[in-house]
This record gives C-alpha cells, sequence and structure tokens, in this order.
C-alpha cells in the first residue's frame, strides 16, 4: 500500500514522543509540501492584489487565481469557470446563498435532512426560513421517498457526506424529486469533496459548497458553484472589484463570478486549492478513492468487531468520517486518553446537535480518515480503545 | 503562598506518564460523591465544558460547601481534586487561593480556550460564588 504520509510533512512531527495518529480529517485535513510551497512561492515571487493593477505582478497573480478557478470548475466538471466563486469555506457559501435567496426564503421553507450540521441549518434560520428535515430510518438512511413538498418549501438543502457519520446521502435522487417541482438545491459538499468524485451536472445541483482545508489547501478558502441558471442573483456582499459602474443612486455589478467576490480575495487560498487539486489528480481521484475505501471499511469492520463499542450509522455507502462510543465511557473521556497515545480523534456534538439527539447521546467520538491514513492508523486506533477500556475496567 | 493539600496533590503526580496520570484521576473520580440528580438541572450545569459539569454550593457554619459533578471520568477526576483544595473553607480564603496545583501537575491545557475554557469556567464560577459569600 502506499504510504503518502511522506508528501505531508506534519508527520514527522512526533506527539508526546509517540507517532501521529491524525483522524481529525472531518474538522481539517493536513498538507502536502506541494501545497505548503505553493502558497509560500506565490508569496516569494508572485504576490500582488489581482485584477486591478497593470502592472506585471498584478497580472502574474491574476492569472493564477484564475487558473485556480478553472481547476476548480474542471474538478466538479461545472460548466464554466464563470460558475465557481471562491469564499471563505463551507460556511461563508452557504451563508452567502441564505442571503442572496433570503427575500423568497424568509417567511417559507427549506428542506433539509436530519444529519446537516450547523451550518446548514443556521443561515437558512437567519434568512427567516423555517426548516423541515427529510427523514431519515434508524441506519440513518435519508428516506428520498419520504421528501414532501409543499407550496412554502423554496429550496433543498443537503449535505453530501455526514461529518458525523460518513453517510453519504443519496442526493441524485434529492434532486430528482426537486426537479420535478422546479425547487433549487444546494449542496453541502465539505465532507465529500475529498473523498467522491463530484460533477455537478450530474448531480444537478444549483448551488454546491466546500472548504479548502479539507481537501488538502488552506484554511479561509473556499468555493460556492452557482449553476448559470442563478447567475443574476444578488450577491450578498458588496464592495470592491465586483461593480461595473458606482453612482450614489445606482450601482450596476459585473457578471459572475466577479459578481460575488467583494474586496480583496483570498488570493494565496485559492491558489492553494489549485494545487491540492494538481496534487490530488497526479495521485488520481480513483486511486484515492479506491485506497480510502479499503483503509475506512477496514477501520469500520475492526470498530463493529470490538467488544463495547457502539457504531452509529449504517447506510448504503459511507466515506470519511466513522462515529462512536464505547459503552460506559464518556466521549470526551476516549478522546482525551487517544490523545495522549498521539491518537488526534475528535469529540462531541460536531456542529449536528439535532443529529446527537435523533441517535439519543450527547455526542460521539469521531474518527475520520483522508488519504493518507492507512489500515496501521485503524489498527492503532483499535488498540487505543483497548487501552482505555482497559483504564476504566 | 503553598498550600499543603496542594503540594501533596503535585507529589503524588509528579513523574508520572501522561497515561498513569489520567489513570489516577480515574481512581479520584471513584472518590467523588455523586450529585443527587435532582440537582443536575440546567441551572446548576456550568457551560463551556466539553463534558456536562454540575455546582451546587450552600454555605455551612461560615463555610462554604461545594459539590461538583460531571458525566466524565477525567472531569470528575480533576473536579476531585479541585474540591480537596477548595471545598469547606470559608468563602474569603477560597477567593484568595492560588490554585497553583493545576499547572504543575500539566492540567493547564485542560484550562485553555481550546479545551473550550472548562475548567477555567469551573474555577470561576466557584470563586464568583466564594466572592458573593465572602461579602
Amino acid at each position: 500500500m502506499t504510504d503518502f504520509k511522506k508528501d505531508f510533512p506534519i508527520f514527522e512531527k512526533e506527539i508526546y514522543g509517540k507517532r501521529l495518529i491524525y483522524l481529525d480529517n472531518a474538522a481539517t485535513s493536513q498538507k502536502p509540501q506541494y501545497v505548503i510551497d505553493t502558497i509560500s512561492d506565490f508569496y516569494r515571487s508572485d504576490n500582488s492584489n489581482i485584477h486591478r493593477g497593470v502592472h506585471y505582478l498584478s497580472e502574474v497573480s491574476s492569472e493564477r487565481y484564475e487558473k485556480a478557478r478553472e481547476k476548480v470548475s474542471d474538478f466538479i466538471s461545472a460548466r464554466n469557470p464563470g460558475e465557481v466563486t471562491f469564499t471563505a469555506g463551507t460556511t461563508d457559501s452557504i451563508n452567502q446563498v441564505a442571503r442572496s435567496l433570503e427575500p423568497i426564503l424568509k417567511g417559507n421553507e427549506v428542506l433539509i435532512t436530519g444529519v446537516e450540521h450547523h451550518s446548514n441549518i443556521v443561515p437558512w434560520q437567519l434568512a427567516g426560513a423555517k426548516l423541515r428535515a427529510i427523514p431519515i430510518d434508524a441506519d440513518c438512511n435519508l428516506l428520498t421517498d419520504s421528501i414532501e413538498i409543499t407550496d412554502r418549501t423554496k429550496l433543498i438543502a443537503i449535505s453530501h457526506v455526514s461529518n458525523v457519520l460518513g453517510s453519504v446521502n443519496p442526493i441524485k435522487e434529492v434532486t430528482e424529486v426537486a426537479k420535478g417541482h422546479d425547487i433549487p438545491v444546494l449542496v453541502d459538499a465539505a465532507q465529500s469533496i475529498q473523498h467522491l468524485p463530484i460533477d455537478v451536472k450530474d448531480i444537478g445541483c444549483d448551488f454546491l459548497a466546500f472548504s479548502g482545508h479539507k481537501m488538502y489547501a488552506a484554511t479561509g478558502i473556499g468555493v460556492l458553484y452557482t449553476s448559470e441558471r442563478f447567475s443574476d442573483i444578488m450577491p450578498a456582499r458588496g464592495g470592491g472589484g465586483m461593480v461595473d459602474k458606482v453612482t450614489l443612486e445606482r450601482t450596476t455589478y459585473l457578471n459572475p463570478p466577479l459578481r460575488y467576490e467583494a474586496g480583496t480575495p483570498h488570493i494565496a487560498g485559492a491558489i492553494s486549492i489549485g494545487a491540492a487539486i494538481d496534487y490530488m489528480q497526479k495521485i488520481g481521484i480513483d486511486k484515492i478513492r479506491k485506497h480510502e475505501h479499503q483503509v475506512y471499511s477496514y477501520a469500520r469492520q475492526k470498530l463493529l468487531e470490538t467488544d463495547g463499542v457502539m457504531v452509529y450509522g449504517n447506510t448504503k455507502e459511507m466515506c470519511g468520517a466513522i462515529s462512536f462510543n464505547l459503552d460506559n465511557i464518556h466521549h470526551y473521556d476516549t478522546g482525551l486518553i487517544l490523545d495522549k497515545m498521539g491518537i488526534a480523534v475528535r469529540t462531541g456534538h460536531h456542529c449536528a446537535q439535532p443529529l446527537m439527539r435523533t441517535l439519543g447521546t450527547e455526542g460521539t467520538v469521531r474518527a475520520s480518515f483522508a488519504l493518507y491514513n492507512t489500515k496501521e492508523d485503524a489498527d492503532a486506533l483499535i488498540e487505543g480503545i483497548e487501552k482505555v477500556r482497559m483504564m476504566y475496567a | 503562598m503553598r498550600d499543603a493539600v496542594q503540594d501533596e496533590i503535585i507529589k503524588q503526580f509528579d513523574g508520572l506518564e501522561w497515561l498513569d496520570k489520567y489513570g489516577l484521576l480515574i481512581s479520584y473520580a471513584k472518590e467523588l460523591e455523586p450529585m443527587d440528580e435532582e440537582f443536575k438541572t440546567d441551572e446548576n450545569s456550568i457551560s463551556g465544558c466539553q463534558s456536562r459539569v454540575w455546582i451546587r454550593t450552600y454555605k455551612e457554619d461560615g463555610r462554604l460547601i461545594i459539590n461538583l459533578d460531571s458525566e466524565a471520568m477525567i472531569t470528575k477526576g480533576i473536579i476531585s481534586l479541585l474540591l480537596k483544595v477548595v471545598n469547606n473553607r470559608p468563602p474569603q480564603e477560597i477567593v484568595d487561593l492560588d490554585l497553583y496545583f493545576i499547572e504543575e501537575i500539566g492540567l493547564k491545557s485542560n484550562l485553555s480556550p481550546a479545551r473550550a475554557d472548562g475548567l477555567a469556567s469551573i474555577i470561576r464560577r466557584i470563586r464568583e460564588v466564594a466572592e458573593r459569600e465572602a461579602n
């Protein structure tokens, strides 16, 4: 099995004198040397503001920024780079859509699922919309047959992959239903962009949001895909760089995507997403997926076979995260002890309190995987769990 | 000013590996008298902790009696130690206490905002009550 850890300098570090077993990838991924180098090279040799200057460096940085946009556009199979807006992250992307659609959403309804992250709940509430969840079964499969659309339903906003369970939602089934009612669909791809091939045309969604930092790029940068169909929605923010003509009476805007990028964007961040895509494509998306699937299935199976471990969710397709608890041991205790063995997991409600209530727990331990994780990492986790159980015996 | 109870705790943790420290905290957790369920209310809970923590206080013969409880054993172990130091003292003494043992046994990271401010919130709450009772 290929060990991709060698591409990620952080794995040279020891934690409490032990090898780092990083299983908190659903929170953020580590960065490959290639991405780190791309960011520092940009600041060292090409740094300048974009789209504004007549000078050489400004042209170079504008070109690199737009090249990154093209890479993202190709990566998600958008129709053209104009459908790709750089944002500050998934949360920012969703908030921007909520703000732009507020006049339609206010007093109406947004359909979500029972497994959503707070970032796909709170922005809609702030826009004055009521939320209704598409139900899930006991294994956390999304019950797409139970989608109920009313006159007040103005948007469906669903996660592709749950940040808690790793369950993959059948988003194409949802977009099919939405099409019949001409309702736009937003997909939160924060937990899928790094694991599954994404084709926005095939999915048939109108908006798709994800973050750079969970796909091996910098923090503070993300993407909002907006289908051509919605290219005329009002920008959520105003400022420099997004306008055509400004008078004190009236302003006209540039065409997308610049219309949605007020102010100086996170230029190095955008370029880092381009670099992260290069890195993943060099390995091969199919190869990454195959490797991750092997490690994920192995870890999940091992956890299911371990005495006293309760694993949450069991959907047809899964990737990324696995949530579990140890019988009679608080998730926080489990996380603290694993930490001291060099194993990084996350504990708590994972910003998904409604789902925690459905699962009947205050929180879980979450192990989440990335392309550099191996079966040895999964074995270390199981060993760690045995140790926790021994300490509580 | 050095405090005999804190010095004794520091001595016990001195030189221990992390997992042994946690083991010791778990054994202290088992010593902690559990709080009656009726007192585990939202009003008595301390926010900012990764595991739920409840506090109950009352005065007896001029001393402040503090009950603390938590769902997590390591948190329980820490509050069990904390109570050894602060419990059953005149409120002014609690206000004046320098809780140096936390840093010396290496639990300071549990005090930082990265740990959702947990232990710091508990200490702040105890101080608030003690200050109120001292006046």
